[in-house]
This record gives C-alpha cells, structure tokens and sequence, in this order.
C-alpha cells in the first residue's frame, strides 16, 4: 500500500500492508456483517438475533453456573444437558448441526477420574485443551472444575469413539488457537496469564480470531463450541460416559440427582435447598438395565 | 405551514444525527475527544483489535460543557451490522469529574474499575457482550471506527448490560454535550505478514 494519502502514522503497525483489498478473503470474519454474504455464526450475531445477548465471555464462573443451574435438572440425560446449554452460544455446536452426542454413544463402565496421558492428543495438544477447559470450568472456592471432574479423559475417550470424527478438528483447532495466542498475545496459550487466556478464549468464541489467519478451519467460533459442548457433556453427563468424576458436576450445580421418584416432601426439602442429593449414575437403577 | 422554533431546530438535529440522542431543543455543545495512542482519521494500533491483546484504547476529554455530572461512551461500525452500527463498546455511569478512559478497561465483570472512573458500567455490545472487543474487519477491507462521548446533565445510575438503544433511549433529554474520534483499522492475517 503506497498511497500517498495513507493517514497511518509512521510509528503506528500497518495493518494488512502487502495484503490485496480482497473482501473475500475473509469467510468466517464475524466483522463481515458488513459483507453481503456473512457466515453462518455471523448471521446469528446481528442486533436482531435473540441469542446474541445471551453469548457472554467463556469465563465467567457466575455466568456458567446461571446457565448450568438451568441445565442440571435434566443432568441425567446428556443430550437434554446440551441442548439445555446449548442455548447460550450465538454459534452452532457440533450438536447442534446434527453431529452425535458423545454421551449417547459411549455405553461404558462407571468411570472414575482416570490417570496418565491421553491417547488422541499429543503432549502439547493435552496441554493447550486442558488450558482451554480449565478456563471454561476453573477449579475454585464453588467447587471442582474440568479437569478435576475428568473433561479431558472424557474427551479423550470419545474421540477414540463416538467423536472420532472430530480428532481431526481438535488438533487443528488447538494448534490454531496456539498460533493465534503467539501472534496476538505474544506467547503460548499455556504461559498467558489466565486474564489473557479469557480474552483469548473470548476472541476465539466470537469468531473474532478466525481473520487473524492462525489456521482455524471455518470459524474459530465452530471450534471453540466443539470444545465448550464436550466440557459440558464431560463435566454435567451421567459418570457412566466417563466424565463427571466423583459427581463434581453435580455437586458445582447442586443438581439433587437422578430420582424414580420425587415425593412431596423431597419436593418442600429441596424448595429449601436441604435435600440431600442422590450421588448414583442412572445406569447403577435397575431401570436403566 | 408556521413551525415553532424548537421543533425546527429538533428537527435540524434529526437531520445530523442528533436524534438517537434525543437531545433538547437546546443544541448540545461539542467537546474534544482524544486518545495519547490514536489519532482520527488513522489507524489505531492492533493492540486494540483481536490482531493484538485487544485492549480498550485509552481516551480523553476536554472542554466538557459546564454542568456535566457524568458521560456515555459508545465505538460503533457504521459500516458493519444488520442494521449498522455494529457496536464494539458501551460504557456508561462515567463521573463527570473523570477526565477520560484508561487503556484496558476490565472486560470480566468480577475485576473493579479503575479508580478514577468508578462507578462506571459496560453495556452489551454487538456480540452481546458488556465488554470492549476491537475491530475484526473482513481482511483486506478498511473499517472506520467511531468513538461518541455523550456529556450528560444528570448522574444517572444505570444498570448495567445495556445495549445501544437502550443506552440512548435513558440518556435521552439528558445529553449537552458530544465529541467523537473516528479511527481506522484493517486486519493484519499473520499468515499474510511478509
């Protein structure tokens, strides 16, 4: 860019110096609102759409458990956690889009917490989503977060699974969202301070992070709800498909428990909040046999 | 057809853009609006966009109108948005006394404002978020950035998570004063740096 009349101050960086002024260049941009033709997570960022005032920073543990207070009552079944959640996102997750949910599929044993590395992710790649995840859902004074309730093992088992489709879209994602903390924050996702973690994991929600060109396949936004849907699952989903360990899940939303029966006086105790929860897996009920 | 004065003069301001404010029939001053990292009518640095740590970018004020009790920030996308503008930033509850904006206003509700501006609320912004996000326009496209600081007669105590309408609608009748800042940004795509 030789104009003349460029008003860029000498001593400001220039954007997009040798870039070509090609607007179509920028696919999954949610700033292409302006463009005539926005990508599918932009179309539902608009001032008219009613999800956009509910999308809210990835961070906020006063906002999850608001939103994961609604969805503990129909913790028993993973697919109604999802769809639950699932409202807040202004993107479609990969449940959403019709893709299958990684607690139907996974008929496995009650898992505890398991140990030792993960089999679908590399050294670095565990290292950057469990960064991720434990922003999403930190380990705090309200209780057990991500990785202490086993997300990453959750995942882990699924993409050996029923997600395995999905391995794919994980390592470019993480690699993706690793190169986009070095060129905008300087440095690696694992080392940032977890205040600019936040504003990473923020830009990569919103989509904002897609344009930066760090290698997000379609939008970051696509990405970041992959992850934060499988958070969910791993952290709220019946312990039967491994995630949830020691019910930490449970118990960060107070969620009472899978009951056959609830009776009027349960009902009076938990409107007073002393009912005591029933900490069993709905496979361990004769019912679920 | 006999107009009376003030309705004309409503409607001049209609006509300039003044009417989102719905100011009174007295025309509101213009003030200055500054920033020590940006400049209008250039670009801003990328610190201030998701390209960089997308920090709020630091703004003044000066020659405020006499009676200001508190002031409004909204940086909008007039070339964004269905309909435009796309908003990038609300803030709002401002003291009167404060002198301007510091860069890198917290965007997590739990950490305090700065002192000298306490008080001080964020709004919803286009992605529904009550927090400063820059500029991410599509690559290779230059989008101006517009920064309007409303002086207000009144302190009002608003609550927070308001979006753009909303905000101008409660501080209507109230405004005497605007400055504006118009910055430019375009992307910078790591995977296109030389």
């Amino acid at each position: 860019m030789t104009d003349s009349n460029d008003p860029r101050p000498d001593d400001t960086p220039h954007p997009g110096e040798s870039m070509p002024l090609d607007e179509s260049s920028s696919p999954a941009d949610p700033s292409s609102l302006a463009d005539s033709s926005p990508p599918a997570e932009s179309s539902s960022l608009g001032e008219s759409s009613p999800s956009a005032d509910s999308l809210r920073p990835p961070i906020s543990r006063r906002d999850l458990l608001r939103t994961a207070g609604i969805a503990g009552a129909a913790a028993l079944i993973p697919d109604a956690v999802d769809a639950v959640t699932e409202e807040a996102p202004a993107i479609p997750s990969p449940a959403a889009t019709g893709k299958e949910q990684l607690g139907s599929v996974l008929p496995l044993d009650a898992a505890p917490l398991l140990a030792g590395p993960l089999t679908n992710l590399t050294a670095s790649e565990t290292e950057i989503l469990s960064a991720m995840v434990d922003r999403l859902i930190p380990t705090d004074e309200l209780g057990a977060g991500a990785i202490d309730a086993g997300v990453l093992q959750f995942i882990d088992r699924a993409l050996s699974e029923a997600e395995s489709d999905a391995a794919e879209a994980y390592r470019s994602g993480l690699a993706a969202l690793d190169a986009y903390s070095r060129y905008s924050r300087g440095g690696p996702f694992i080392d940032l301070p977890t205040i600019d973690q936040d504003s990473v994991l923020i830009d990569v929600q919103t989509g904002a992070a897609t344009g930066a060109g760090a290698g997000f396949v379609g939008s970051s936004g696509s990405f970041f709800n992959m992850v934060k849907s499988h958070t969910w699952q791993g952290m709220f989903g019946d312990p039967k498909y491994g995630g949830n360990a020691n019910f930490a899940g449970w118990d960060l939303i107070n969620y009472p428990g899978v009951r056959l029966s609830v009776s009027a006086e349960d009902q009076s105790r938990l409107e007073a909040d002393q009912l005591d929860p029933v900490r069993r897996s709905a496979y361990d009920f004769n019912l679920f046999e | 057809m006999k107009v009376s004065v003030p309705v004309a003069l409503g409607a001049a301001l209609l006509l300039t853009g003044g009417a989102a404010t719905g100011l009174r029939a007295q025309a509101p001053t213009t003030f200055i609006v500054e920033s020590r990292t940006m400049t209008t009518g250039r670009f801003m640095p990328r610190d201030y966009s998701p390209d960089g740590r997308n920090l709020s970018p630091p703004l003044s004020w000066r020659d405020l109108p006499a009676g200001t009790r508190q002031l409004a920030v909204i940086s909008q996308d007039y070339g964004a948005g269905r309909p435009p503008p796309w908003v990038h930033w609300i803030i709002y509850n401002i003291p009167g006394t404060a002198l301007g904006l510091p860069e890198g206003i917290p965007f997590d509700s739990d950490h305090p404002m700065p002192a000298e501006i306490a008080g001080a609320v964020q709004g919803n912004n286009g992605w529904g978020l009550p927090a400063y996000r820059g500029p991410a326009p599509p690559v290779g496209a230059v989008h101006h950035y517009h920064f309007a600081v409303y002086a207000l007669d009144e302190a009002l105590d608003l609550p927070p998570g308001l979006d753009r309408d909303e905000l101008l609608q409660a501080i209507e009748g109230h405004v005497i004063g605007q400055g504006d800042m118009v910055t430019l940004y375009e992307r910078q795509p790591m995977n296109e740096l030389p």
